[in-house]
């Protein structure tokens, strides 16, 4: 996995000094992830990608702000976490909502018209019922079981207790499990 | 625990997250419920599946668009949006379309003296009212036509008048010599005397700019507006009973100023507003300087005012100017110079005689302002 403890360390020194190339490293470190979330949170490639771009610009002004008590990778996903619940809550969001179900194949967008024909039920279904849970259930189960965080980086992000972390992603594992029953073995 | 109680820690026990005791009462309750076993290991394969979602990528050149717009804009592009961005120009704008009304208004209000003085003629009647209600409240309720007729009288001093190029010269003299007196609140009194108006604390927010422009030789359009107003104060103020002193100071600036301005023809044209409470007679109302001034101080006016008939009479002397008002008369005599000392002692006889102008080399004819109060 890219942007490793140590690895962060120096390149919020070299962002924090004024290196030139250090936000570009930081950019090329996380983009997959930070876009992951976006993705899976927004159910949209353009909208995901401008949430993503805007998740690096913001970090890009407030480094300074930065006080490395958390990994620098948590302190991302808290950004882009925020950025997407916020957007899914605002108004404009909701009036999108009608038309989500055919968003949430954005595996179909991910790939070209051949290999979506390749694709495999499971993978759908997998993705459907993630778009399908509720944001705050989404968001942790995203970045525990996709993006691999522990509880306490999640209840950093979030900022909610560890108790509420792991209410909410046991109810979300439960959603899922109903949802996907028929391919489980 | 219940099948219930140990399937609620189940997202924990695959996480690994359960305390010590939690674990240990789990594990018991599976080691007993076949269900509970079956359940965790459906809900181990789903989070497995979770695990086992590809990792989504970033879409090709993302990186660069991110750099890109992380990028400072050109200078130019910074410059144009910090000039044209919406709100920090419209207020300026509008605050400096504001500013070009008010300096485009001034400066035609300023070249168009006729724009003053009909503004001037149209709210000057209630406003005198209005005034000397303030400045005298056990005074009688003046009547317009009075007003007015002290207007006119001001007005028609000024087109007839003459020797304009003395006026100032005459204003500076009067202004040196004239003994400091209580001052009634009056601008134009106070612009009378410098030193008066310097020692006692100002009783309008006029007075100093009436002191600066007296100093001017030449008075500018603008001031000749300005002395409209003065003139129109001088008026309203002679309605005033208590005010004594400063009215009559008033008459004399008034005889000063209307002599010192010069007559243009639309002024002359003005309207003309009824008769008005000071009667102002005499054989010319043309205005000349005069060489002495002063105030005569009496307890009774009206044998004061034959006494002085008589002494004119007498000495040869003419009264060219008079002007009445229930408070104050304003005499304007011409005294043979051989004459003069002695019409002086027979003033002094007749009351209180303070000159406030007397100059040591007099003329063949001693040109005199009266002011006659008690």
């Amino acid at each position: 996995m890219e942007g490793r403890t140590g690895d962060d360390a120096t390149l919020v020194d070299r962002l924090r000094r004024g290196d030139p190339r250090a936000f570009e490293d930081l950019v090329i470190a996380y983009q997959h992830r930070v876009f992951g979330v976006a993705l899976r949170m927004l159910n949209n490639r353009a909208e995901a990608e401008e949430l993503a771009q805007e998740v690096f610009l913001r970090v890009h002004r407030a480094i300074g702000e930065f006080r490395g008590e958390a990994k620098l990778s948590t302190w991302l996903y808290a950004i882009a976490s925020r950025l997407c619940l916020n957007r899914l809550t605002s108004g404009e969001r909701r009036m999108t909502r009608q038309g989500e179900e055919t968003l949430t194949r954005l595996a179909s967008s991910e790939v070209g018209p051949a290999e979506e024909m390749e694709r495999s039920e499971l993978e759908t279904a997998l993705h459907r019922a993630i778009a399908e849970l509720g944001e705050e259930r989404r968001i942790v189960v995203v970045l525990r079981d996709l993006e691999g965080l522990s509880y306490e980086e999640i209840a950093a992000a979030l900022e909610i207790e560890l108790g509420t972390v792991r209410s909410r992603l046991h109810r979300a594992r439960m959603d899922l499990r109903e949802k996907l029953e028929r391919f489980l073995p | 625990m219940t099948c219930h109680d140990a399937r609620e820690q189940f997202s924990a026990l695959v996480d690994d997250a359960l305390a010590t005791e939690e674990r240990a009462a789990v594990d018991a309750h599976l080691a007993t419920c076949a269900d509970c076993r079956r359940e965790l290991q459906r809900f181990r394969d789903t989070v497995a599946l979770m695990r086992a979602v590809a990792p989504v990528r970033a879409p090709a050149g993302f990186v660069d668009r991110v750099l890109e717009a992380a990028r400072p804009a050109p200078w130019p592009r910074r410059l144009l949006r910090s000039l044209f961005l919406p709100w920090p120009v419209k207020l300026p704008m509008e605050a400096a379309a504001i500013v070009l009304v008010a300096v485009g208004v001034a400066l035609v209000y300023r070249g168009a003296p006729e724009i003053q003085h009909s503004a001037l003629v149209d709210s000057s009647a209630p406003a005198m009212r209005q005034t000397a209600e303030d400045t005298a409240p056990q005074a009688p309720a003046p009547t317009p036509s009075r007003e007015t007729d002290a207007m006119r009288a001001t007005r028609d001093a000024r087109a007839l008048g003459k020797a304009k190029d003395q006026a100032p010269a005459f204003a500076r003299a009067q202004e040196a010599k004239e003994a400091p007196e209580p001052q009634v609140g009056a601008a134009p009194a106070e612009k009378m005397d410098k030193n008066v108006a310097a020692a006692s604390p100002p009783a309008t927010p006029q007075q100093p700019e009436a002191l600066s422009r007296d100093a001017e030789p030449q008075p500018t359009p603008e001031g000749r507006g300005k002395k409209d107003l003065k003139d129109l104060q001088v008026a309203r103020k002679l309605e005033a009973p208590p005010a004594v002193d400063t009215r009559e100071r008033e008459m004399t600036s008034q005889y000063l100023r209307s002599e010192s301005a010069p007559a243009p023809g639309a002024r002359a044209d003005a309207p003309v507003a009824p008769r008005a409470a000071p009667s102002v007679t005499g054989s010319s109302l043309a205005f000349v300087p005069p060489d002495v001034s002063g105030r005569l101080t009496v307890s009774d006016r009206d044998a004061v005012l034959r006494g002085v008939a008589e002494l004119v009479a007498r000495l040869g002397a003419v009264e060219t100017r008079r002007v009445d008002t229930p408070e104050v008369q304003i005499l304007e005599l011409t005294v043979p110079r051989e004459a003069y000392a002695e019409f002086v002692r027979e003033l002094a006889r007749l009351g209180r005689w303070q000159p406030s102008k007397e100059p040591p080399e007099l003329p063949a004819q001693v040109r005199v302002v009266l002011q006659i109060a008690r």
